[in-house]
Formats: C-alpha cells, structure tokens, sequence
C-alpha cells in the first residue's frame, strides 16, 4: 500500500479529501490555531531567509544591522567560495565531490538493491527469510556503533580518502532499508508480464534488466528521492574518512570551515555563502519533486 | 541465473560493511587498542571504566534526555501541525511547504546557521532581546553550562517538526470519511474528534514515528560537533560524539568500541521494544 502510494499520480491524493471549512469552523479555538499556525510557519522560514540575506551582507552589516536587507544584489560571495581565493577552501571542488558520491552511491545501491529485493520477492531459496530477517534487524544498528571497524577496514582497501570508498560504505548503510521497500514493492507487482517473457525464452536475468526494471521506473525514483537527502548531508563517516583536504565533501567543508572574524571584511558573508551553497540545489529538488518527496518520506515511515 | 547470484552483490556488500564492522566493535570492546601495534584483551576492563567515567554518564544521560525530549516534542507539534491542516484549510500547501523545508536542509548547515543566531555578542537572539528591553533574558545560548544542552535541543526540534507533520498529515487524511460522518452524527465536537477518533486510528503511525524519532535523537552528533563540541563542561556531550572524541581524536578504539556497543544497546533495545509492542509483522503494507 505504501508503494503504490508512492507511485500512484499526485492527483488522487488531495482529490479524495473533501473541501471542508476545516475543523475549527465555528470553535473559539480556530484564531488561536491560526495564530500558532502563522508564527509557526515564520519561525520555520525566517532563518532559511536570513541565511539567504546574509550571503549578500557585508560582515558589518550582518552584526550591526541582522535585520536589514542587503544593499547590493551580488554573486561575487558565491564566485569566492566558488574558486576558495579568499577562503582557502575550494568549495566548488567539495560540491563536485559531494555530486559524485550522491550519484555513485545511488547507482550502486540502487542496483545492489533491486537485484536483491526483485530475488527475494520472487525467488525460493533457503535463507530467503533469514536474509529478510537479518535487514530488518540491521535497521536498528546505529552506523556509529561500525564507524571503527569501517575505518580500519576501508583503510586497509586504501580508500580512504577515496571517494569511491566513502561511496561503499554509503551505499551499505543505506542499502538494508531499499532491499526491504523494493523487496515489498515487487511482491505486490503482478508476475504475468515476466511469466510471458519467461516463456518467450527470456533468462532470468534478462527479465529483469528488459521487463521489471523499466516498469518498476517510478518506485525507483522515489527510492533515489528518499535517500538523496541523508546522502547530501551525510558528515559522520565523511569526517572520519576523509583527512585530506581536496576529498571532503560539502558538509564536511562546511563543518571545518572556520573564518576567522573580522580579519577580512566578508569572512562571515562567506560561510553563509557556503552554506547556501550546499542548501540551494536541496531547495530546488523540493520544490521540484514535492510530492514525491512528501509521499517517499511517508513510504519510509510506514514501513 | 540462479537467484544467490541476484542477492550476492547487496549480501557481500552488507556482510563486510555492517556484519563484519559490527562484530568486530564486540570484539575490540574487549582489547585496549591505539590503533597500531598489538590489541592487548583486557575482558570487560572497558566497561568496568565505563561504569566509572563521569564524562560518559554525562553523555549517557544527555543522549537519553535528547531521546525523550526531541521526539516528544517534534512529534506532538507535527501531530498539531497534521491535524490543524488536514482538511484542506484555508493556506494549507503553505504551511506545508514553510513546515517541510527544513527537514530538506543538512543538519551541519542548520547547526552552523543556528549557532551564529545563538552567538552571545552579535547573535539574532540576543540581538532581538537587547533591542526590545529584555536584556535580562540574554543568554550566553551556547556557552552557560545550564542552557546549553536546551539550546542545542532547539535545533533538531525546529528542524524536523515538519517531518511528522508530513506523515501524520498523510495518516489523518487516510481516515474514512464515513467515520468523520459517524462521528458528526453523534455530535462530537472537536476535540473529542481528536482524542476519540483520530488519534486512536494513527496510533500505528505515530508509534512508529516516535520511534523513528527516538533513534535519530540517540544518534545526534552533528549538532554537538558544530555548536559546542560537547562543553562547555561536558554539559553537552552525547554518546556519538564521546565515541568520536575518544576513539578518532584520542586514538582509544578498544574504549571508543565500549561506548559504541553501549550505544548499540541502548539504540537496539528501543528498537526491539518497538517491534514487541507493535509488532509490526502484523501490520504488512
């Protein structure tokens, strides 16, 4: 049910609810409600803008005048964090590393995951609820509780300071909980379309990659849109395994970034500039793929 | 293709990457390790030093009051929020949207924004409270060993209401509207609607969500990282960030290894009662 939620059309969701005044009509309670509602919805919103504003700001301007908006409408914060001329640190490299991990490590685990959950939906196999078992289980194993291990373990791979090894070791925490979703989506999906191809002499493999895989694109999707956000903003195991400076990713960059105040008139301009940056691209897949954003974060919690 | 050669990729990945790593933690929470030369076994040494270190009976406790605090309240303000706007009120996607961003946004950049606000000479909050005559409730936010551990506490609460807002949202909607009529019928009036009616139904999800809640919160750390790096005075440490501190910064891993497997504990336990009490098994999507 979860699923199909999720790749059900938007439309149907907001259709089924009927236009009501809403609960309160008539209730002494609805201004309060409202009032709660609005300062709420400010207090929510304001920092988002008063971290955009300041990126504009002159140092000076940040700390005399927090509520002033900016004077001058300019992308040169945005073009020094960019290229680290003034920072030191080269912010347009950490996004680009940042970029390829959250790509790499969703191609991976999505594949790695789809295999997995497509075999256990369809296949009989000892060990199948063994395995099904077992992920459930690894849900509740806090990553912390591997951070030691992992970084001896992926050091002596020699990646450390890799973005491919930060990009393993992503793709196997985040995997347990796709294998589940897709396992429970492919159970509900109907299995003439395979037993047709089967019959036309398709491998299994071949079914697969020719049949499940393009019709199963929207859950797909929506798996990537769930996990893109912990990827994006991930510091822990970026902190722990990358020491040297041109692998860090944004979050970390942004962690260790340290202006010094006053020393240059903008250092403060800067790290929110930085900031924006790693906030700016989130922003717009939200407002892009709301819905499916929404309904995937649903999906997870039902589950 | 047999089916072992479709889950091998995920199985091979996930038995060096979680099984292997958490094993090896129960392991090495039994030696005294620097991480080079030879891993010397000391039993249960680590966890009899444990018992005596007040720093992580601080963490312990701050990790816990985190894991009652946050969710409780994350959870009972999305439950307001889910329940104020279902029903398509008037500016319902609005507040949606202002409620859902920040939960989109990363935890570093939300605690870096967060602790130039709470910064004592220049800092929003203390700006504001000087300039309407509150000088008095100026707070050094992240420096007073009384206030900190409630100023760090803000930040994931603002953060994430609007995620069990969302869910809940999602939850209250999928309630029949023939039961709405019922319940009008028998004249019930709001109130009642809530208690009686809706949250009984969204029990399912509200527990699971409090649970969601309550092992994020056990597992906070870049917030400490950013705003306070545990102090001052420890006021502020939690578990993550001791297990941090004390394997990667001071090169204990055997110890490092013990507060891991507490933490371990404590995460999986909550998880496991979850799963006892609701069993979820039952609840098959």
């Amino acid at each position: 049910m979860a699923v199909e939620r999720l790749t059900s059309r938007p439309s149907g969701g907001s259709a089924r609810v009927r236009r009501t005044p809403g609960w309160w009509a008539g209730s002494s309670l609805r201004p309060i409600i409202y009032g709660l509602l609005v300062v709420g919805a400010l207090v929510q919103v304001y920092p988002i803008f008063f971290l955009l504003m300041n990126t504009l700001k002159t140092d000076t301007q940040i700390l005399n005048t927090p509520f002033s908006l900016p004077t001058s409408l300019s992308f040169a914060p945005f073009v020094d964090v960019w290229t680290g001329e003034r920072t030191g640190m080269f912010f347009g490299r950490y996004f680009f590393n940042s970029v390829i991990v959250l790509a790499a490590t969703l191609v991976l685990m999505l594949s790695i995951s789809c295999l997995c959950g497509y075999a256990m939906a369809r296949g009989q196999f000892p060990g199948n609820g063994t395995l099904h078992q077992a992920l459930l289980l690894s849900l509740a194993v806090p990553a912390h509780a591997l951070a030691i291990p992992l970084y001896f373990f992926v050091g002596s791979l020699g990646l450390r300071n890799s973005l491919f090894g930060l990009t393993l070791v992503y793709a196997a925490l985040g995997a347990p909980f796709t294998i589940i979703l897709m396992r429970a989506y492919f159970m509900h999906m109907p299995v003439e379309l395979e037993e047709a191809a089967r019959i036309d002499g398709c491998g299994r493999l071949g079914v697969f990659l020719r049949i499940v895989v393009p019709i199963s694109r929207g859950p797909i999707a929506g798996m990537a849109i769930i996990n893109i956000n912990w990827i994006w903003s991930e510091l822990f195991f970026s902190l722990i395994l990358m020491n040297k400076a041109d692998v860090r990713t944004l979050p970390l960059a942004i962690a260790l970034y340290k202006p010094a105040p006053m020393t240059v008139e903008t250092v403060l301009g800067l790290q929110y500039a930085a900031m924006a940056l790693a906030t700016i691209p989130v922003l717009i897949l939200f407002f892009l793929f709301q819905r499916q954003i929404a309904s995937g974060m649903t999906m997870g919690a039902f589950k | 293709m047999p089916w072992y050669l479709f889950i091998a990729p995920a199985s091979l990945m996930l038995l060096a990457l979680m099984a292997y790593p958490l094993f090896d933690t129960l392991r090495l929470s039994l030696f005294k390790w620097g991480g080079l030369g030879p891993q010397t076994f000391i039993g249960m040494r680590n966890f009899s030093k444990l018992f005596g270190d007040e720093v992580f009976w601080r963490a312990l406790s701050n990790s816990l009051i985190f894991a009652v605090v946050v969710p409780f309240v994350t959870v009972s303000i999305g439950l307001f929020l889910g329940v104020a706007i279902s029903r398509r009120m008037k500016g319902w996607q609005i507040y949606r949207i202002a409620f859902f961003i920040p939960v989109m946004m990363s935890g570093v950049v939300v605690a870096t924004l967060w602790a130039n606000m709470f910064e004592y000479n220049h800092g929003l909050f203390n700006t504001v409270l000087r300039g309407i005559g509150l000088e008095g409730l100026a707070q050094n936010w992240l420096g007073d060993r009384n206030v900190a551990l409630m100023s760090i506490m803000l930040v994931p609460i603002w953060q994430s209401v609007g995620f069990p807002m969302i869910v809940l949202l999602a939850a209250v909607e999928g309630i029949p509207q023939e039961m709405h009529d019922a319940a009008t019928m028998d004249g019930v009036n709001e109130w009642q609607r809530i208690w009686g009616l809706i949250v009984p139904l969204i029990k399912p999800v509200l527990a699971s969500i409090t649970m969601l809640s309550i092992i994020g919160a056990m597992k906070v750390f870049d917030i400490v990282l950013v705003m306070t790096k545990g102090g001052p005075a420890f006021s502020t440490q939690v578990l993550g960030y001791y297990l941090f501190e004390t394997a990667f910064r001071s090169g204990n891993f055997g110890y490092g290894s013990a507060i891991a497997v507490v933490m371990f504990a404590v995460v999986f336990a909550v998880a496991y009662g979850y799963v006892r009490g609701v069993r979820i098994e039952s609840v098959e999507y």
